[in-house]
C-alpha cells in the first residue's frame, strides 16, 4: 500500500513537471527561432562557438547538468570577444563567416569548453581528496583520545580499527 | 581476671605476680599438667598452676566468684591468665590455685573408720559444698585423686575443678549415671546434688578401703548402676558402718531431689534420720533386646535407646517398646503416653524427615526416664553443657558438631524440657534454646556453630590456625597475634580474618561491628570483604592496641587488590596504592581505611568514570560515522566540485564581460 502511494506520488510530480519542461522547451525554441530570424549572424557565430556546450547539454543527463553548465559558462566567456567583434563590425553574415574562418577564434572557444569540462571532472575529485584527508585526521585524533580514556579509566582494550 | 603475662628468667609470670616454675612439675590435675608457682609479691609458694587445654575452656563463673571468696577446704582459683610455655615458643593459659596440702586420698587404700570419715571427709566437704551452693556454684570434681589430706586425722581438701568443663575428668564411678552417660564435655554445671552424689561415692570407697567395681570399665559401671541402682551396684554385699551406710544410701539416690543437701550433711545424725524410700528399679517379667543387650528395666531401656537411636526408632515404630512397657513392665500409663507420642509422629510425619524421627526418640527417652539427659542421635548431654561440648568437638569431631548443631537448630532443649517440665525450668530452657537458635541463624551458615561455641564459652581462645602458639582469649590479644602471624603466612592467599577469627570477634564484641562481619560472611575475596576486614581490624587496633602493626598492615595491603580495583581512574588508583605503601610503613590501619575508602574521592571517581564512559561512547559513535561516511563524503565532494566548476565558469564569464564593457 505504501509502495503504491509512493509510486502515485512520483507519477504525480512527473505529470506536474512535464508541462513546465515542455513550455520551457517551447520558449527556448521560440527564442532560438527569433534569434535565427532576427540576428542570423549572431546565431550563426554562437551556434558554432557554443556547439560543444549544446552537445554537452544534450549528453549530460545528470540532474542540474553540472558538466554542461560548466562547459557552457566557459564557452560563453570565450565567445564574448568574437561576438563583440561581430557586433562592432556591422553584424553581417560575411563578418560572422570571417570570424568563424579564424581557427584561433574557434579553437579558443572550444578549448574553453574543454577546460570547463575538465574543471567539472577534476574539481569533485580534488574536493574529495580534501574531505578524506580531513576525515582521516579527525579519526586519528578520536582514536588517540579513545586510547587515552581507555588507558586512564581501564575501560577495556581499544578495538584495532585502524 | 585475665591479665597480661610476661616471661622472666626463672619462669613465666601470670597476672604480673605469679611465677610458674616449669622445672617443678606437679602431679597432673584431671589430665592437665601442673607446675609449682611462687607469688613474687608476697613470696608465697603454696600455689600451683594448672595448664588449660585449648579445646576445653575453663569455667568462667568459679573463676569470677571464687578468688574473692575464702572457703576452707577448697583449692580455690586465685588468678588466671596466659603466659609463654617454659622452654617453648608458644603461649598457654594457666589457672593459679592453691596447691594440695598433701597427697590425694588415692594413696590411702585402707578402710577409713567411721568417725574419721564423718569428721575428716563428710563435714569438711559438706561445708565447702554449702559455700559453693550459696554462690550458685558446683564443684563437679570430687573423686579419690582430687581430694587431698595434709596428714591423717586432718580435714580433707577438695581439689581444683575449674580449669576444664565441669565433671569432664570424672570417671563414671563418681558421677550420677545420668551425667556419666553424657559427652565428657557436655555434662554441664549440674547441681549441688551431683556433688553430693560424688561425695557419697567417695565415702563409700573410703569406707570400703578400695575403689568400687575396680574390674569394670565406665560403660559396665554405668549399666550396672542403671540396672541395680547406684547403692546396690557399688556396695553390693559389702557391709558399711551404720551411719555412713545410711548416709551414703541417701546420697546415692538416683533422683537428685532425694539426695540430702550439704547443709543437712553437716549434721550427719539429722541427715541419717531423713531416709527416703529409694525403691529399686522395677524389673520386667521379660526382657526386650535393644542395642545387643537384654533390657529388664525402664532406665536401662532409655539408656539403650539413647545409645542406639536407629534401633530404638524401629522398636518404637514396630510397637515392641509399647508392648513391652505394657505387658513386660506392667506400666500401662507410660505405655499409653508413648503410644500417643508415636501415633502423633506417624500422623505428622513428612517423607525423609530424619530429624523428626530423632525428636521422636528423644521425646520417648525423656518420657520413659524423666531423669535422663537430652539424648539426640547417640549423643547425650545436659543443656547447660552444650557450649563446652561444642568447644571440645569443634575441630576434632565433625559428626558430633553436626548433631549438636541439629539440637540447637531444632531447639531440642526446649522440646526435651517440655516433656519433663516438672523436673526443670521449662521456660528458661525454652528461651535459651530459642536464643541459641537465633544466634545460629544470625551468624551465617559457615561460622554459625563456631560463633556459638565462642559465645557460649567466654574464656575459650580463638582456635584459628593463624594464632600459631598465641593464646587469644580476649580481643586485645588478637592484633598482636595477627601481627605475628603476618610474618609466617602467604599474604596473598590467607586472609587475616578467617572464619574462626570472624566468629571470635563476632562473639566477643558488641553489635557495632556486625555490618563488617556480615559483609565478610557473604563476599569472600571481594573488595567488600577486604574493606570489611580492614575496617574490623582497624577498629580493634584503635580500641585495644595503640601500637603500630606494620606486618599486619602489609598483609592487609597485599589483600587490598580487589579494593584498589574498584577505583576506576588508573592514576588515582596508583596514587592510592602508593599512599597505602606509605601507611603500611607507619603501621596504623585506620588511615589505610580512609585512603582506600575516601567517600569524597570515591564519589568524584565514580562521577568521572561515568563521564569517561559517555565520552568513549561518543568517540566510538563518531568513529563509526567516519568509517561508514565514505559515500556521503563522495556525494558531497561531487556536489561541491561541480559547484566550484560552475563558479569558476561564472567568474570567467563575469570577468570577460567586465573587460569587454570597459574596453
Amino acid at each position: 500500500m505504501a509502495k503504491r502511494n509512493a509510486a502515485n506520488t512520483t507519477a504525480g510530480s512527473r505529470d506536474r513537471a512535464q508541462p513546465h519542461q515542455h513550455s520551457l522547451v517551447w520558449l527556448q525554441g521560440l527564442l532560438c527561432g527569433a534569434l535565427v530570424a532576427l540576428a542570423t549572424p549572431t546565431a550563426l557565430l554562437l551556434g558554432v562557438l557554443l556547439g560543444p556546450a549544446m552537445l554537452a547539454l544534450i549528453l549530460d543527463r545528470q540532474q542540474g547538468r553540472p558538466r554542461a553548465r560548466s562547459i557552457a559558462l566557459c564557452s560563453l566567456a570565450a565567445s564574448i570577444d568574437p561576438l563583440r567583434a561581430l557586433w562592432m563590425t556591422g553584424h553581417s553574415i560575411a563578418t560572422a563567416t570571417a570570424l568563424l574562418g579564424n581557427m584561433r577564434t574557434i579553437g579558443l572557444a572550444w578549448s574553453a569548453a574543454a577546460a570547463g569540462w575538465l574543471l567539472a571532472e577534476v574539481a569533485p575529485i580534488a574536493v574529495r581528496v580534501v574531505l578524506e584527508a580531513l576525515s582521516a585526521s579527525r579519526a586519528a585524533r578520536l582514536r588517540a583520545e579513545r586510547a587515552r580514556l581507555t588507558e586512564e579509566w581501564g575501560l577495556g582494550s581499544a578495538p584495532n580499527d585502524q | 581476671m585475665a591479665n597480661p603475662a610476661a616471661s622472666q628468667s626463672n619462669g613465666t609470670v601470670v597476672a604480673g605476680q605469679y611465677v610458674i616454675d616449669g622445672s617443678r612439675p606437679l602431679p597432673p590435675v584431671g589430665g592437665s599438667a601442673a607446675f609449682a608457682v611462687t607469688d613474687q609479691l608476697t613470696g608465697r609458694n603454696d600455689l600451683m598452676a594448672v595448664r588449660v587445654q585449648r579445646q576445653f575452656p575453663p569455667r568462667p563463673r568459679p573463676l569470677q566468684l571464687l578468688p574473692s571468696a575464702s572457703i576452707d577446704g577448697l583449692l580455690a582459683p586465685v588468678a588466671y591468665g596466659s603466659s609463654p610455655v617454659p622452654g617453648a615458643a608458644e603461649e598457654a593459659c594457666y589457672m593459679i590455685c592453691l596447691a594440695p596440702p598433701g597427697p590425694s586420698l588415692l594413696g590411702r587404700p585402707r578402710p577409713w573408720p567411721e568417725p574419721e570419715l564423718l569428721e575428716c571427709v563428710l563435714r569438711p566437704v559438706a561445708h565447702v559444698l554449702e559455700h559453693l551452693q550459696l554462690r550458685g556454684l558446683t564443684h563437679r570434681g570430687i573423686r579419690l585423686d582430687n581430694v587431698f589430706q595434709s596428714r591423717p586425722g586432718q580435714p580433707v581438701v577438695l581439689g581444683t575443678a575449674w580449669a576444664a568443663p565441669p565433671a569432664m575428668a570424672q570417671p563414671a564411678l563418681f558421677e550420677p549415671p545420668y551425667s556419666a552417660m553424657c559427652l565428657p564435655a557436655g555434662r554441664g554445671d549440674g547441681s549441688i546434688a551431683d556433688d553430693v552424689y560424688s561425695l557419697g561415692v567417695l565415702l563409700l570407697c573410703l569406707s570400703l578401703g578400695h575403689g568400687a567395681m575396680p574390674q569394670l570399665d565406665d560403660a559396665a559401671i554405668l549399666h550396672r548402676k542403671l540396672e541395680q541402682g547406684t547403692y546396690a551396684a557399688l556396695a553390693g554385699d559389702e557391709r558399711l558402718p551404720p551411719i555412713v551406710g545410711d548416709l551414703v544410701r541417701g546420697m546415692l539416690a538416683e533422683d537428685p531431689e532425694h539426695r540430702p543437701t550439704p547443709t543437712l550433711l553437716l549434721d550427719p545424725a539429722s541427715a541419717r534420720g531423713r531416709r527416703l524410700a529409694a525403691r529399686p528399679p522395677r524389673r520386667a517379667q521379660r526382657s526386650i533386646p535393644i542395642a545387643g543387650r537384654e533390657i529388664w528395666d525402664a532406665r536401662s531401656l532409655a539408656h539403650a535407646m539413647a545409645v542406639e537411636s536407629e534401633q530404638a526408632l524401629h522398636a518404637l515404630r514396630a510397637g515392641t517398646v509399647v508392648a513391652w512397657l505394657r505387658r513386660g513392665l506392667g506400666d500401662a500409663l507410660l505405655a499409653a503416653h508413648l503410644e500417643e507420642l508415636v501415633r502423633h509422629r506417624t500422623l505428622d510425619a513428612l517423607p525423609d524427615d530424619s530429624n523428626g524421627d530423632a525428636t521422636l526418640v528423644m521425646r520417648a527417652i525423656a518420657l520413659i526416664d524423666p531423669l535422663a539427659p537430652l539424648c539426640w542421635r547417640g549423643v547425650a548431654l545436659w543443656p547447660d553443657g552444650i557450649g563446652t561440648a561444642l568447644a571440645a568437638a569443634q575441630d576434632s569431631d565433625p559428626e558430633t558438631i553436626a548433631r549438636l548443631e541439629a539440637v540447637i537448630a531444632y531447639e531440642e532443649a526446649g522440646n526435651w524440657a517440655a516433656v519433663r517440665a516438672e523436673r526443670c525450668d521449662f521456660a528458661v530452657l525454652r528461651v535459651e534454646a530459642r536464643q541459641q537458635h537465633a544466634w545460629l541463624q544470625n551468624r551465617g551458615q559457615s561460622a554459625g556453630v563456631t560463633c556459638l561455641a565462642y559465645l557460649l564459652n567466654p574464656l575459650m581462645p580463638c582456635a584459628s590456625p593463624l594464632m600459631g602458639g598465641h593464646w587469644v582469649a580476649r580481643l586485645a590479644d588478637l592484633p598482636p597475634a595477627l601481627e605475628d602471624a603476618a610474618g609466617k603466612v602467604d599474604r596473598k592467599q590467607a586472609a587475616p580474618v578467617d572464619p574462626h577469627v570472624a566468629a571470635f570477634v563476632s562473639a566477643r564484641l558488641e553489635r557495632r561491628l556486625d555490618n563488617e562481619l556480615t559483609s565478610l560472611a557473604g563476599s569472600e575475596g571481594s573488595g567488600v570483604a577486604c574493606l570489611a576486614q580492614l575496617r574490623l581490624l582497624s577498629q580493634l587496633q584503635s580500641r585495644f592496641h595503640s601500637k603500630p602493626l606494620p606486618a599486619l598492615a602489609a598483609w592487609l595491603a597485599a589483600q587490598a587488590g580487589p579494593v584498589l580495583a574498584t577505583w576506576h581512574n588508573r592514576e588515582r588508583r596508583a596514587a592510592v596504592a602508593a599512599r597505602l605503601q606509605v601507611l603500611v610503613d607507619e603501621g596504623y590501619l585506620a588511615p589505610m581505611v580512609v585512603a582506600l575508602d575516601d567517600p569524597v574521592a570515591r564519589s568524584a571517581d565514580a562521577r568521572e568514570a561515568e563521564w569517561a564512559v559517555a565520552e568513549l561512547g561518543r568517540i566510538e559513535a563518531e568513529l563509526g560515522q567516519i568509517s561508514s561516511g565514505a559515500s556521503g563524503r563522495a556525494a558531497m565532494a561531487r556536489r561541491l566540485g561541480q559547484e566550484i566548476a560552475a563558479g569558476f565558469g561564472l567568474t570567467a564569464l563575469a570577468t570577460v564581460l567586465a573587460v569587454a564593457a570597459l574596453g
